[in-house]
């Protein structure tokens, strides 16, 4: 059992990655990114291909995994981030195709869909299976935490308080100084890296990927953890990923605990139990579990972060 | 202070949810039985074949259980939904390794998520059995642990082209569906049909699924006006890629395989479809093991095909509780050298876990025969051989014209 529960753990530990990478894009800069699987994908192929074709070590690999990702960041970003909403969310879903479609299709490099096996793992040999799953599961922990520290610091700091500017209103920020365009650009490619770097982690765990490891599915799980977790709110987005990833797993346990109900029927029921989660929030509490902290500033000039829902 | 949810409530009601399960699990949980894990594609691509697996691994437990399970001990099966999907299908399989402690996880479909959930299982010592036909299956297979009930592509190829060339078909264009199933079918359709006398007309290439049109494919694959054409896909796709042949008035031989024209596709089609050669792995169609099966899930034979993936899971569940009994123990390499020996020759037929389990009390040796082929294997846990049957599409209708065994 506890096995299961540190497997369940590091699974939600790369929806967590995610999520905080989306909030960066989306929460705080207002970037559309539909295209959280082809970045994923991108960095977990990257990583395999340099540790298995390359025989690289996995630090070596990660690290390339998110260059790569920074850089198809900045492309994606610099073609279309002048161009607002909708538009940068179309591009995103072609990203993610566009990644999809050369993994299934470049069989010479990815195997294309017969799927890509990994024997590189980032742990010591030797380790047993328990101990291993525990030592992979403190990596993710360590991504976690290194990505929650990344994003909180940029939200804290002016950065973050340009790039909110930029959501609520790019003409003002614009007209102070600020080089909007620069600043969508970093803000873009930081997540994306961090996207990559979670791959990377991920391929080295499953150990086998194929294209259909990188579809869309997965990142509407990861634009639930922001809506119920609350975008804009890093501590939210921990919370909301958490919670997807307890709702996706736990309730894989009602089989057996509730009567006539099998796993065929229960498959089914979880994925209206998802849209009835997303309704409810939005209907209910569209800033999330966690909303954003308002920021007021107090007589005499004095910033003061509050936690107390906005008025709406 | 608002009673609206604070971050410390949701904190503690997600802390709650994360637990609750597994504390309701856990008092649960107990030694004795045989914990037995079923993965099947109840949603996704495999849907249509995914509720039939599951049934006959649930009936054929249901049954051994009320008769007293394996000498004495009651057998705990897990069912759980791949989705089609490896992502999903990991966390799955971690979920019945890890929290269920199964023992062998049976019916995954699709090759990508047999092979998505390998390295785990091979990890965890678990069994798998799988209907999967990637030839990557049994490479990834180290510790011998994997037994497949379904053919690999290369005897798909094999089978098609020889039925093919005994229709007097030598020259063929091929396109397919740009998945692990078709690629290395195509090389060896291509091989086959070579080794006949026959040859391929154009380069075979590769088509991506779930696009808007198929005309420009369709085009190339016509190119030439060639005399018959074979285009291994799946229903869904071959619906729209069979209205573009139509439409561009090909008068020509299609050839197919039969998981592209189930009954959505005739019923899509309609009339246009007469004429459609297709081929695939088929049950002893008439023989008293897919009868029996047939009728254990309640279905009645009709002389064609049902349920093609239930009658492997079937075998599955069978041959597998078998190997139990024989070993009597769960080491998954022992169990793994009793599925060679109750499933392969020397032996004497059994066709059920009951007839088997009889047999072995009595000090015997069994060859289980099954609902979907002999179940023999190979030495790598593949299948030894297959009956493939081809069929042409004739008022609506399957009418079988000519069935062959193939060997892996």
């Amino acid at each position: 059992m506890s096995a299961y529960l540190v497997a369940i753990l590091t699974s939600a530990g790369f929806y967590v990655v995610l999520a905080l990478a989306l909030n960066l894009q989306w929460g705080l800069t207002g970037m559309l990114n539909f295209g959280v699987a082809g970045f994923y994908g991108l960095g977990a192929y990257t990583s395999a291909l340099s540790t298995e074709l390359l025989g690289l070590p996995f630090v070596l690999g990660f690290l390339f995994a998110v260059v790569v990702g920074a850089a198809a960041g900045l492309a994606v970003a610099a073609l279309s981030a002048r161009l607002v909403g909708d538009f940068l969310a179309i591009a995103t879903l072609g990203f993610a195709e566009i990644v999809r479609f050369v993994a299934l299709n470049e069989d010479w490099l990815t195997r294309g869909p017969r799927g890509f096996p990994i024997e590189t793992r980032p742990l010591p040999d030797g380790l047993d299976r328990n101990l291993a799953a525990i030592a992979y599961l403190g990596l993710v922990a360590a991504l976690v935490l290194v990505a929650f520290a990344i994003v909180e610091r940029l939200r804290t700091a002016p950065f973050g308080r340009v790039l909110r500017a930029i959501r609520d209103d790019d003409v003002v920020p614009a007209t102070l100084g600020k080089n909007v365009f620069a600043f969508r650009l970093k803000a873009f490619a930081i997540g994306a890296a961090l996207i990559a770097a979670a791959g990377s982690l991920y391929a080295h765990w499953v150990q086998s990927i194929s294209p259909d490891h990188f579809t869309t599915a997965l990142a509407i799980g990861v634009w639930m953890s922001l809506i119920v977790g609350g975008t804009g709110n890093n501590r939210g987005i921990v919370l909301g990923a958490t919670m997807v990833m307890v709702l996706l797993e736990g309730s894989r346990f009602l089989t057996g605990i509730v009567p006539g109900l099998d796993a065929e029927r229960l498959s089914a029921l979880r994925i209206v139990l998802i849209g009835v989660v997303i309704v409810a929030m939005i209907r209910f509490r569209p800033q999330g579990l966690l909303p954003e902290p308002t920021i007021r500033l107090e007589p005499g000039g004095v910033v003061t972060q509050a936690n107390q829902e906005s008025p709406r | 202070m608002t009673l609206g949810i604070t971050r410390r409530r949701s904190l503690v009601l997600a802390g709650g949810l994360l637990a609750a399960p597994f504390v309701l699990r856990h008092a649960r949980a107990q030694d004795g039985p045989i914990r037995l894990g079923s993965l099947t594609p109840n949603t996704g691509g495999g849907s249509p074949f995914g509720p039939e697996i599951a049934q006959a691994h649930r009936l054929v437990v249901d049954l051994v259980n009320a008769s007293g399970g394996v000498d004495g001990r009651e057998i705990v099966l897990t069912q759980e939904n791949s989705e089609t999907n490896p992502e999903v299908a990991v966390r799955a399989a971690r979920k019945l390794i890890d929290a269920d402690r199964v023992i062998a996880i049976l019916g995954t479909w699709s090759s990508s998520v047999t092979l998505g959930i390998m390295p785990l299982c091979q990890d965890a010592n678990v069994l798998q059995f799988s209907t999967s036909s990637s030839e990557s299956v049994p490479l990834g297979d180290r510790k011998r642990l994997v037994f497949n009930f379904q053919p690999l592509n290369p005897a798909w190829g094999r089978a098609l082209a020889r039925l093919a060339i005994a229709r007097g078909f030598d020259k063929i264009a091929v396109m397919g569906i740009n998945n692990d199933f078709t690629t290395s079918m195509i090389g060896t359709f291509q091989g086959s049909l070579e080794a006949g006398g026959g040859e391929l007309v154009n380069e075979p290439f590769l088509y991506n699924p779930n696009q808007p049109s198929y005309r420009a494919e369709v085009e190339r694959l016509l190119s030439g006006n060639p005399p018959a054409v074979f285009i291994p896909s799946y229903v869904t796709d071959f619906t729209a890629v069979y209205r573009e042949i139509y439409r561009a008035g090909y008068e020509g031989q299609v050839i197919t395989i039969s998981l592209s024209t189930g009954p959505q596709f005739k019923e899509a089609i309609g009339e246009a479809a007469n004429g459609i050669l297709h081929g695939f792995p088929v049950p002893p169609l008439g023989g008293d093991t897919y009868e029996a099966y047939l009728r254990f899930v309640g279905t009645e034979p009709t002389g064609q095909v049902q349920n093609p993936f239930g009658c492997a899971a079937y075998d599955q569940i069978n041959s597998l509780l078998l190997a139990i009994k024989s070993a009597g123990t769960l080491e998954p390499a022992a169990l793994s050298e009793a599925m060679f020996a109750i499933a392969n020759p020397p032996g004497t037929r059994a066709t059920t876990y009951a007839e088997g389990a009889e047999l072995l009390a009595a000090g015997q040796d069994i060859n289980y025969d099954g609902a979907s082929s002999a179940v023999d294997f190979l030495d790598n846990g593949m299948l030894k051989s297959r009956d493939f049957e081809l069929y042409e599409i004739r008022d609506g209708k399957d009418v079988s014209i000519e069935r062959i065994t193939s060997e892996s």
